[in-house]
């Protein structure tokens, strides 16, 4: 059984359509990251799992328990943090940790005690929320959504505001909890490299239309590379490879000429431009980068 | 069970704050300025001469009651008034307060200031939480939102009701402190039907803080209403205060005339029907209750439906 499944997801908001007919699964122990450019509707997809936002169509099963039927017992396996961590600033650390344990049954002190060391607050704990550094607050978050030990985490763009350091630790704790803890990780970001550093699969959304789910060691793999010559006579070179790999993919630019070809073949071709009196200055591949495949994917208006 | 323990976050809410307990030493504040008050005026004993003091009221109360522009409850309090001060001349009782009595004639002033207070403290509990952005988290735990919406209302009201204890309390401490503890054995005296009736001290204490309760339920509810169906604490603190302060005024001058019985601020002190007469001749206590019910009910129906059903965004 998987431990997200999404059918025909919908936010409608007067004429508008927020969220378009999004159908998801996931799976335990899974990092599926949720990519999409400013305003494709993640914020309001993550809104609508967790019951902050009403559905206008469709429905959320998590680990099997419909969201709409029985509320609590779903959200009781949800962990979640939508945008900024809001926490009660007035309050200490310790306290906000207190009062959401209260709301979660079989929340401990000793289970408290360890939540705060995973995410290193020991020092500051108890000191007012007001005094905490985006960062601090950030990790706070953190300890309130994983708490209660869900096995569903939904992050909303979770590196907002933290630093280098910040982020690669997040990754790390992210990583460790689906893999050793079994944990379903959604991670909302519009940034590609983010997710390809992580995540398991990328679910694309744009204008609020799911356009693919992509497994990453998919993407990542190409038959073809993309090889780079530097070449004296570009004009020339590219007539003599026309020749001599009809239908080939080529491009020629100052100096300089690109073509699709496997790996095994630039040998081959390299000595037919030597052959033809061209001077070949270097071979580079070039890798296409996710970014690239990603902005390919969204008609490039990712940016 | 899980109630009790949402309940009891909204109260380490409210009392970890240093604002809620300015506001609770506002009461205090509010109990000194009125034995100041007390003092100002007849200094709390009876002069020797309280006879002749006595008399000259009455005249005084009658003269104003007889001029023409008199409002209907001034006429009905100098009536009071003249036979209670009569009853005193008669049975040679001289006034006196002590911090029972004291306390006793404060429960209404101590209910209206207590009001207002907590109207800061509801107008907040639900609408500062969607400004602060806290309410998702709030939302997305295993409580359902009528179950955040109830304990919330509980923790306001709670709040009002300590808060009226310890206007209560503080009246008796400040007040023994000033006027002495004695006189509990004493009898409270009131006018019901034209007639003096009496009724023992501390009954008379506890009755007058309850049949005040009304106007703090009614501005408590109003505000929670605000805060909770339209999430502006500004809006949820500024118009209940208001609605409050004109309802509290206007029951008053409006006090005695037939169409009033329909207005909700005239049923928010009860104790017309144990220690008195109630505002509108003809009026029962079931009616009240069934006016004050309503009122509830209808201001709950809106904020609750609009609490559940309204995104989060
Ligand atoms: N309450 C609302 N009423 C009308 N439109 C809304 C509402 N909330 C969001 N929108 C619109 O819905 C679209 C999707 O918003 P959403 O916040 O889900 O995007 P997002 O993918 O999270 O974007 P970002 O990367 O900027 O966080 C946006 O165009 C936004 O303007
Ligand atoms: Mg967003």
């Amino acid at each position: 059984m998987p431990l997200l499944q999404i059918r025909d997801l919908t936010k409608i908001i007067g004429r508008k359509t927020l969220v378009d007919h999004v159908s998801l699964e996931m799976e335990k122990g899974e990092i599926m990251g949720l990519l999409g450019p400013n305003g494709a509707g993640k914020t309001t997809t993550i809104r609508m799992i967790v019951g902050l936002v009403s559905k206008s169509e469709g429905q959320v099963i998590i680990d099997g328990i419909d969201t709409s039927q029985q509320f609590s017992a779903a959200m009781g396996k949800v962990g979640v943090i939508v945008e900024q961590p809001d926490l009660y600033k007035y309050l200490s650390g310790y306290d906000n940790l207190v009062l959401f344990s209260r709301m979660s049954p079989g929340v401990t002190a000793d289970r408290l005690k360890e939540i705060i060391s995973l995410v290193g607050l020991e020092q500051s704990i108890s000191a007012k929320v007001s005094t905490y550094s985006l960062g601090m607050r950030q990790r706070l978050g953190l300890a309130v959504a994983l708490m209660h030990k869900p096995s569903l985490l939904l992050l909303d763009e979770p590196t907002n505001g933290l630093d280098p350091a910040g982020i690669h630790e997040l990754r790390e704790h992210l990583k460790n909890l689906a893999h050793k803890e079994n944990v379903g990780i959604l991670i909302s970001s519009h940034l590609m490299s983010e997710m390809e550093m992580m995540c398991d699969r990328v679910a694309v959304l744009q204008q609020g239309k799911l356009i693919g789910v992509h497994r990453l060691s998919e993407l990542v793999q190409e038959d073809d590379t993309l090889v780079q010559f530097e070449v004296d006579r570009p004009e020339l070179a590219v007539q003599v490879l026309q020749a001599f790999m009809s239908g080939a993919e080529i491009t020629a630019g100052h100096n300089q000429l690109r073509v699709r070809l496997p790996k095994n073949r630039i040998p081959e071709i390299s000595q037919k431009l030597l052959d033809s009196g061209i001077s070949v200055y270097g071979v580079n591949t070039v890798k296409r980068t996710l970014e690239d495949k990603y902005l390919e994917i969204t008609g490039g208006q990712g940016h | 069970m899980k109630l009790i323990n949402y309940i009891r976050n909204e109260n380490m809410k409210i009392y970890k704050r240093k604002r809620t307990w300015v506001l609770i030493a506002l009461v205090a504040v509010f109990v000194i300025l009125q034995i100041i008050n007390v003092r100002a005026g007849d200094g709390g004993t009876a002069a020797a001469d309280w006879r002749s003091q006595l008399e000259q009221e009455n005249h005084r109360l009658a003269a104003e009651a007889a001029e023409p522009d008199a409002l209907q409850i001034e006429i009905r309090q100098a009536e009071k008034n003249i036979l209670l001060n009569e009853y005193s001349l008669q049975h040679n009782m001289p006034p006196e307060t002590n911090a029972w009595s004291f306390a006793g004639d404060l429960s209404g002033n101590i209910i209206f200031a207590v009001s207002l207070i907590s109207i800061i403290i509801a107008g907040e509990i639900a609408a500062a939480e969607f400004v602060s952005g806290t309410i998702k988290l709030l939302l997305t735990r295993s409580a359902s939102r009528t179950e955040v919406y109830t304990a919330k209302y509980i923790a306001a009201i709670l709040f009002g009701l300590g808060l009226t204890l310890v206007g209560l309390l503080l009246s008796l401490l400040f007040g023994g402190i000033m006027f002495g503890w004695g006189g509990l054995g004493d009898s409270y005296m009131y006018v019901k039907d034209h007639t003096v009736h009496q009724t023992p001290m501390l009954l008379s204490i506890l009755g007058s803080y309850l049949f005040h309760l009304p106007f703090l339920l009614i501005s408590v509810t109003l505000a929670f209403m605000v805060s909770a169906g339209f999430r502006s604490p500004i809006f949820a603190i500024v118009i209940p205060l208001f609605v409050s302060v004109a309802g509290f005024v206007i029951a008053i001058a409006m006090n005695g005339w037939p169409w009033t019985r329909f207005f909700i601020f005239s049923h928010a002190d009860l104790s017309g029907y144990f220690l008195g007469d109630p505002a509108v001749k003809g009026m029962t206590l079931g009616f009240s209750l069934a006016f004050i019910g309503l009122h509830l009910a209808v201001m709950h129906l809106l904020s609750h439906t609009l609490f559940v059903k309204r995104d989060v965004s």
